[in-house]
């Protein structure tokens, strides 16, 4: 679950979602990514203090991933806290990263959600294109959907730098990167036309990453139906744009209870099921899972 | 992946190939607000030409598209450089079943004489709202569950008084559940099967679910 930008809603969005899925049966551990401002421990009523958390994992001192997840007061919910190691550091190496997605994809758990933290550094980037299915989280404001756009911009370039080999076909992709390049070059058609004329092959393959590029969208503190629409519009400026089809997954309406869970620390779930917010958080539970 | 000038104007409305009217009438609204000037979904990935640029291909397209003729004329050029395409309906076609019949989103066909609507079909396979996941446990369609739908597919209410010339004064009245408001029962039945029709509801089942939701709330306040 990744967005771009800050209090957004993702924590929030990640905690209720997961205990949702929990409560239908599901063994779901969440993995709080955002090293240096970790807090999806407190949405879920955790305390974190100084309990065993990523850094241990990633600084040697616990080398089974599973005993790093800790119990929540949620039956079938464990937690990964993200809280920073003793050497303060929130950037992690891509030996890590390696490690930690390797050692996730063995987790006894049916569902793994990672809270990404906000921007679009490689680490976050990484777990995001790692994820079976990737979320971007956006609010209707426009400062929040210029973040999604570049949290998107970024996820798509990066998965072509992984999948195009061609040492030319890659610096063309930097250069792309930037926007205002002397090239010219300022969408991903622009881009493919550019890698067409290099190399048939490379060309090919971006189109396939195209194809494989399917992102979930999510619309947070939606207020009418013209917000609602946005998810629509954002859909189609990424097809437009990207060449990509994005899956509006949902949206979940502004409601005065999300804060007031929050503050009590419990998921809106179960503070508040009856309030509109649980009610538009089970539905894309309901989407995602097919129950 | 092609260059706007290059896609055809279905890939511009982003409306399937075998859409009907309706479905190219809603595609080409949201294309439009998408596209606008003062649309907050677009000023940070394209400029302000360039959204022009794509709004005038979007007009073109509906200009064509709209136009039973012109689109017949348009479909057959299609089917020249594209043999396998298929031939676009000349009648309207209800949309595609869904797997939501138990809880009352059934296909719409219009046995029951009244003609389509514009907002009757869902545009988009990616709208977030054709699981039926807003009719609730007990199959009651009250006037919340019927904005929550319409909400979620983007409609305004006033689109759907456009449409069904349905007063927004009543369709404010039964969203709101306020029955002392709504019109004698024969015409809020109606009311209502052109309301669910809007929505891709199925209308008996919305007008018989309402309507007995209704006295049973009414007998509980007497």
């Amino acid at each position: 679950m990744g967005g771009g930008k800050g209090g957004i809603g993702k924590s929030f969005l990640v905690a209720n979602l997961a205990t949702v899925a929990a409560r239908s049966g599901r063994r779901v551990i969440l993995i709080d990514a955002d090293l240096g401002g970790a807090n999806l421990h407190t949405c879920l009523g955790v305390r974190a203090g100084e309990r065993i958390s990523l850094s241990d994992y990633f600084e040697d001192r616990v080398v089974d991933l599973e005993k790093v997840a800790i119990e929540t007061p949620i039956p079938g919910l464990r937690l990964i806290l993200g809280a920073l190691g003793h050497t303060g550091k929130a950037e992690t190496t891509q030996e890590q990263r390696a490690s930690l997605l390797k050692a996730v994809r063995r987790l006894p758990a049916d569902i793994v959600i990672f809270d990404l933290a906000a921007g679009t550094d490689r680490s976050t980037i990484d777990f995001f294109l790692e994820a079976d299915d990737g979320f971007v989280v956006t609010t209707p404001e426009p400062t929040a959907i210029e973040n999604a756009y570049a949290f998107l911009r970024a996820a798509f370039y990066r998965r072509l730098a992984t999948a195009l080999s061609e040492s030319n076909v890659r610096e063309l992709i930097r250069v792309a990167m930037d926007q205002r390049n002397e090239r010219g070059i300022r969408t991903p058609g622009d881009l493919l036309a550019a890698i067409e004329q290099i190399d048939h092959g490379e060309a090919e393959r971006f189109r396939r990453v195209l194809d494989g590029f399917k992102p979930h969208l999510v619309v947070n503190q939606v207020r009418d139906t013209e917000e609602v629409k946005m998810g629509f519009s954002i859909t189609s400026v990424c097809k437009k744009y990207f060449g990509i089809d994005i899956d509006y997954a949902g949206y979940i309406c502004f409601d005065d209870n999300v804060w007031r869970s929050v503050k009590d620390r419990r998921p809106l779930v179960l503070a508040y099921p009856t309030s509109d917010g649980a009610l538009y958080v089970r539905r894309i539970v309901k989407k995602m899972l097919g129950s | 992946m092609r260059p706007l000038a290059e896609q055809s104007y279905y890939e511009l409305l982003e409306a399937p190939a075998e859409g009907t009217p309706q479905q190219i009438e809603r595609a080409y609204r949201i294309a439009r607000a998408t596209y606008a000037p003062s649309s907050t979904a677009v000023y940070s990935v394209f400029t302000a030409d360039e959204c022009a640029a794509i709004l005038r291909r979007i007009e073109e397209a509906y200009a064509v598209l709209s136009d039973a003729r012109l689109r017949r004329e348009y479909d057959a050029r299609l089917r020249r450089i594209d043999p396998a395409r298929p031939s676009v309906p000349t009648t309207q076609t209800p949309p595609e079943e869904r797997s939501i019949r138990s809880m009352g989103r059934v296909p719409m066909r219009p046995s029951d004489g009244v003609p389509m609507r514009p907002s009757d079909v869902p545009l988009r396979a990616s709208e977030p709202d054709l699981d039926g996941s807003f009719a609730p446990d007990n199959g009651v369609f009250d006037g919340d569950v019927l904005r929550r739908i319409r909400v979620s597919l983007g409609i305004e209410l006033e689109e759907i008084a456009a449409t069904t010339k349905i007063n927004e004064l009543h369709l404010r009245a039964i969203e709101g559940n306020h029955y002392e408001q709504l019109p004698p029962p024969v015409y809020l039945r109606g009311f209502l099967k052109q309301f669910a029709k809007c929505l891709s509801l199925d209308p008996n089942h919305v007008a018989d679910s309402y309507t007995g939701h209704m006295r049973e709330s009414s007998a509980r306040r007497s």
